[in-house]
């Protein structure tokens, strides 16, 4: 690691004359610090790549969802009634109980009310999210979310693998990994039912450290001005905290 | 709000917010996509590309547009919608020109020119040879195989980000904690590259 660090001065750096005669005779006598010097920046350039693709691949998902979007307007009424209704559904379900609950309450009893288990789709996608889901639903937490990741890796454009790892890192109270996921969702415009500012203020209610209150506040307030879903169970919470 | 349900920020609003971090930033990142994907459509008809080719040129036209906006090097003196199609003007007559002349893969070598022209002659020749002989596909698949948070840190310090951004975007308390951090996921990379 030392060389690494040393490798990063020089080239982030302004090097003296005399450092950038040592560095450079050091590559030409030392096959294996020419090496780290080739691994360094190869590194960069493929991590930098990684990157790139990977929002290309959001970007393809936003496009191809536009386009189905243009061409069949009936279903998108469809999606936004089934939206609706399942939002209709959680509101109802959980108003009672939210009703005097400390914000980590209100987010503990949302978690157990609706993210106890999650629905297995028919046709819902890749055979392997189905497997991270069963295992999700029997409780192997763990296994489930290494289940979604792979398939996140594998497939950096995959909305529901996104969802379900975020979910299951925030059940495992891994909660960075799972405001990291729940933050990846946002670019994913075209879903009717996109969750990720919710669950993100989900995640930070549970959390509870200092300052999470008050960013939570904040996604729930977007939330309710942008009009997204969740809406009216964040107009609930707001109301409460 | 547009037809697609997402707020219509001014050209300003989404450059403001592009070199912020966090949730209006992504939120105009996927804006800026979405204002000129229609340029897509024009690359199928105006240069005669497949869709694919007119969304690969485009997507790369936003990639380095959101660079260019994070790093200042666009000024404003022109619309976002004016930058964009030069840029992808630029990007659809590259992509023609490697069709017709079949250069369809770039050397290494000039991909990291940059950093490489820092070296003496000697130096850079020895450290070129190495860069051409990596296997940067195995490379690839080893920076998927770390622990989610290294796997972003390395993302973000590719993608030229500062310790200091990627401390505000990943909730690290320092710049100094993001470096050691990350040098130390790039050793863990390096371990794992080159086990057999």
């Amino acid at each position: 690691m030392d060389n690494l660090d040393y490798i990063e001065n020089y080239f982030t750096g302004e090097p003296e004359a005399s450092l950038k005669k040592e560095f450079e005779e050091r590559i030409i006598s030392d096959p294996e610090f020419a090496d780290e010097v080739a691994f360094y920046l190869s590194a960069k350039q493929v991590s930098g790549e990684v990157s790139r693709l990977e929002k290309k691949g959001q970007f393809k998902e936003i496009y191809q969802s536009k386009k189905k979007t243009a061409s069949t307007p009936v279903r998108k009424l469809v999606y936004y009634f089934a939206a609706a209704a399942v939002a209709a559904g959680i509101i109802f379900g959980t108003y009672t109980i939210t009703n005097t609950a400390s914000p980590k309450e209100m987010a503990n009893q949302y978690i157990q009310s609706n993210l106890q288990n999650l629905g297995v789709k028919m046709g819902g996608g890749a055979d392997s999210i189905q497997d991270g889901l069963r295992l999700y639903n029997d409780g192997n937490m763990t296994e489930a979310l290494a289940t979604f990741e792979k398939i996140a890796r594998a497939d950096t454009s995959s909305f529901n693998a996104k969802k379900y790892a975020g979910i299951a890192a925030l059940r495992l109270k891994e909660f960075q990994k799972a405001l990291s996921y729940f933050e990846q969702l946002e670019i994913y415009s075209g879903y009717y039912s996109n969750p990720a500012l919710l669950l993100q203020a989900v995640t930070l209610m549970e959390r509870d450290q200092p300052g999470d209150l008050a960013k939570a506040k904040l996604l729930l307030q977007k939330v309710v001005d942008n009009d997204l879903e969740g809406k009216e169970m964040a107009v609930e919470w707001l109301k409460k905290m | 709000m547009n037809g697609s349900g997402s707020i219509r920020y001014t050209d300003q609003e989404i450059i403001e917010h592009l070199r912020q971090s966090g949730i209006d930033k992504r939120r105009s990142e996927e804006e800026l996509f979405n204002r000129f994907s229609y340029f897509i459509r024009e690359g199928m008809t105006k240069h005669t590309l497949s869709e694919d080719e007119a969304f690969n040129a485009y997507s790369d036209t936003v990639l380095a547009a959101l660079e260019n906006i994070r790093n200042t090097h666009f000024e404003s003196r022109a619309s976002l919608k004016t930058y964009l199609y030069q840029i992808f003007h630029n990007k659809c007559v590259d992509l023609i020109r490697k069709k017709t002349t079949n250069k369809n893969s770039v050397h290494r070598s000039e991909i990291i020119s940059d950093r490489l022209m820092q070296l003496s002659d000697s130096a850079r020749s020895a450290v070129q040879k190495l860069i051409d002989q990596a296997d940067w596909s195995r490379l690839r698949e080893k920076l998927n195989e770390l622990e989610e948070k290294c796997r972003q840190l390395l993302m973000f310090w590719g993608e030229n980000y500062s310790d200091k951004e990627i401390a505000s975007f990943l909730q690290y308390k320092t710049a100094d904690v993001v470096k050691t951090s990350r040098l130390r996921c790039l050793d863990r990379l390096r371990k794992i590259y080159k086990a057999e």
